[in-house]
């Protein structure tokens, strides 16, 4: 009986909280970035001009050198956390007696969240903290990790590295375990070592993995502010302002709200124009093999 | 008899690569637990100059888990359990609803739309944050405990985490119940929801660390700071009390072990759930 009845009402039922959901809170959004951008507040009403929030940032030095630090800090900041968390999956995947422990323990920055990571690593990293006490029993001095222009982008690179690689780690498990291990026994009796077997096998078998976490990560971490928000405020010296500092700054200490959208619609279609060439480039060579 | 000892070797030195790398990971929790247990005058004795002692909570002291609860940090851990648990039992339906309809019915658009999910979860959050700060101020949100939770309860990801694991169901269940004239309902309560409990498991999770790790947007949109949850608490506390570090460390503490304590038994859940995800994705 109910055999008959076309269940499209029910598919209704069934997609649109979820669906309402995500139109409402991450696609509205992105439209009203796009058009806030277009407009300024002038005496508490909102004036449209155009394209002038976007051509100022053309002009302004302040947006050029924060774009310089957001392109040098994710040039350095991902192909370390991919290489790390690739490393820490081989790492995981192994079996032996007493590994659940250390996997455990690999996986312990997940429940750690970023403010409680970045609060304990500000405490590690000052003056009179734990890292200058290590490294001062190998006689180096104790070094200003976070009030330095030298040395604060990559201090911060290093805590969110420590926070995020056991996420991207659980990914790369999955396609690893998506290798089937007759390749790797073949590849054993032909006398591969194991150095070989990573290169010539596993890597390559890994690709649409590895691609999709370069991507998911590439985007997290071109958008990551959060960090920077609780350890520099962009400083010392905007050596850590990212793009993503700078909108916030501009829109909610400044209430420059035009200018902070438009910033954000440049950073989105800068990552979009990544994003693509990644795709391009890895899944290229993939079909032309 | 020399074999056996090569191996014993490999084994050490094996154990001494995992403990080396397991040590970066432990330290900086580990720190802050015993940091948390002493007094907060001998919080940075024995670093300089360094000695293992620095490593291990002597003198021992309870008094830091004393004074937050004093504070009323109970509260806070009150507010977010709320906020996490009634996403989490929100998106686990709304997302297994429509994962379940991608999985089991075929519709018009159905891959747009799928396309679409999957963007959204692509986009990280931060992304959107400050817009989503403006649609919160039109829908008269700001200050109000909704804001927290509604913008999170749809969740792509959760949505594709179900789809995948509902295609894999075998389609003869379904033919089956159906035939015996079971409705939808009914074919999803009696088949669909015990089958999925794993994924289920590694969604909930998902929800719930996601809630319970939110900083920035609850900052941003709980101005008033009346409703505190966790991680703005602990930011604040640290404005506030900033030299009482073993108290700091005692709540960073809680904040961290908390979903840790959850994740521990159901690690496997987790892993799975979401090493999954990244293969179709």
């Amino acid at each position: 009986m109910s055999r008959t009845r076309s269940p499209l009402l029910l598919i209704v039922a069934l997609l649109a909280p979820a669906i309402a959901g995500l139109v409402v809170f991450r696609l509205y959004p992105i439209g009203l970035a796009v058009s806030d951008s277009f407009f300024n507040m002038v005496r508490g009403r909102q004036v449209f001009v155009g394209l002038d929030n976007y051509l100022s940032l053309i002009a302004d030095s302040t947006f050029w050198k924060s774009l310089q630090v957001t392109l040098w800090f994710n040039l350095l900041i991902n192909p370390i956390q991919i290489a790390l968390s690739l490393g820490l999956a081989l790492l995981y995947v192994q079996k032996f007696r007493g590994v659940g422990f250390y996997r455990f323990l690999f996986l312990i920055p997940i429940g750690v969240s970023l403010p409680v990571a970045v609060i304990i690593w500000r405490i590690m990293l000052s003056q009179d903290g734990l890292v200058n006490g290590l490294i001062g029993m190998a006689g180096i001095p104790a070094q200003p990790w976070l009030t330095s222009e030298g040395l604060a982008l990559y201090s911060i690179i290093a805590i969110a590295t420590w926070k995020g690689i056991s996420y991207w780690m659980i990914f790369i498990i999955g396609g690893l375990q998506n290798i089937s291990t007759e390749i790797y026994e073949a590849a054993r009796l032909d006398g591969a070592s194991a150095w070989q077997r990573l290169w010539h096998i596993t890597i390559p078998l890994l690709r649409p993995t590895l691609l999709f976490v370069l991507v998911a990560d590439v985007s997290i971490n071109f958008l990551l502010f959060a960090p920077i928000f609780m350890l520099t405020q962009g400083g010392p010296a905007d050596s850590t302002n990212v793009l993503m500092y700078e909108a916030y700054k501009s829109g909610f200490i400044f209430g420059d709200m035009g200018r902070a959208m438009a910033i954000i619609v440049v950073v989105v279609l800068i990552l979009l124009v990544i994003v693509g060439l990644q795709f391009r480039l890895l899944n290229g060579k993939q079909g032309a093999r | 008899m020399a074999r056996p000892v090569r191996n014993g070797l490999r084994l050490g030195f094996r154990h001494l690569g995992y403990i080396a790398v397991a040590f970066v990971f432990v330290l900086p929790l580990w720190w802050a637990i015993v940091s948390s247990l002493r007094p907060n005058m001998e919080v940075f004795a024995d670093i300089f100059p360094f000695t293992a002692k620095a490593l291990v909570p002597v003198p021992f002291s309870l008094e830091a888990y004393e004074g937050i609860f004093q504070r009323g940090f109970g509260q806070i851990i009150a507010n977010t359990m709320l906020v996490a648990i009634i996403t989490m039992i929100g998106g686990l339906v709304v997302n297994g609803l429509a994962g379940f309809a991608f999985a089991v019915f075929d519709f018009k658009g159905k891959n747009a739309i799928l396309t679409l999910i999957i963007i959204s979860f692509m986009l990280p959050f931060e992304a959107i944050a400050l817009p989503l700060y403006s649609v919160t101020l039109q829908l008269g949100w700001l200050d109000n405990i909704a804001a927290l939770i509604v913008p999170s309860v749809a969740n792509g990801l959760a949505v594709f985490l179900f789809y995948q694991f509902f295609k894999e169901v075998p389609k003869d269940y379904l033919e089956a119940a159906r035939l015996d004239g079971a409705n939808w309902f009914d074919v999803l309560r009696h088949v669909y929801v015990p089958l999925s409990i794993p994924t289920c498991i590694s969604a909930g999770l998902l929800l719930f660390v996601f809630q319970w790790e939110a900083f920035l947007w609850p900052l941003l949109a709980m101005p008033s700071q009346q409703f505190k949850v966790i991680q703005v608490g602990m930011a604040a506390f640290q404005q506030q009390y900033q030299t009482i570090w073993n108290q700091l460390f005692a709540v960073a503490v809680i904040t961290a072990l908390i979903p840790i304590a959850l994740l521990m038994p159901l690690q496997r859940y987790y892993v799975q759930g979401l090493a999954g995800a990244g293969l179709k994705g």
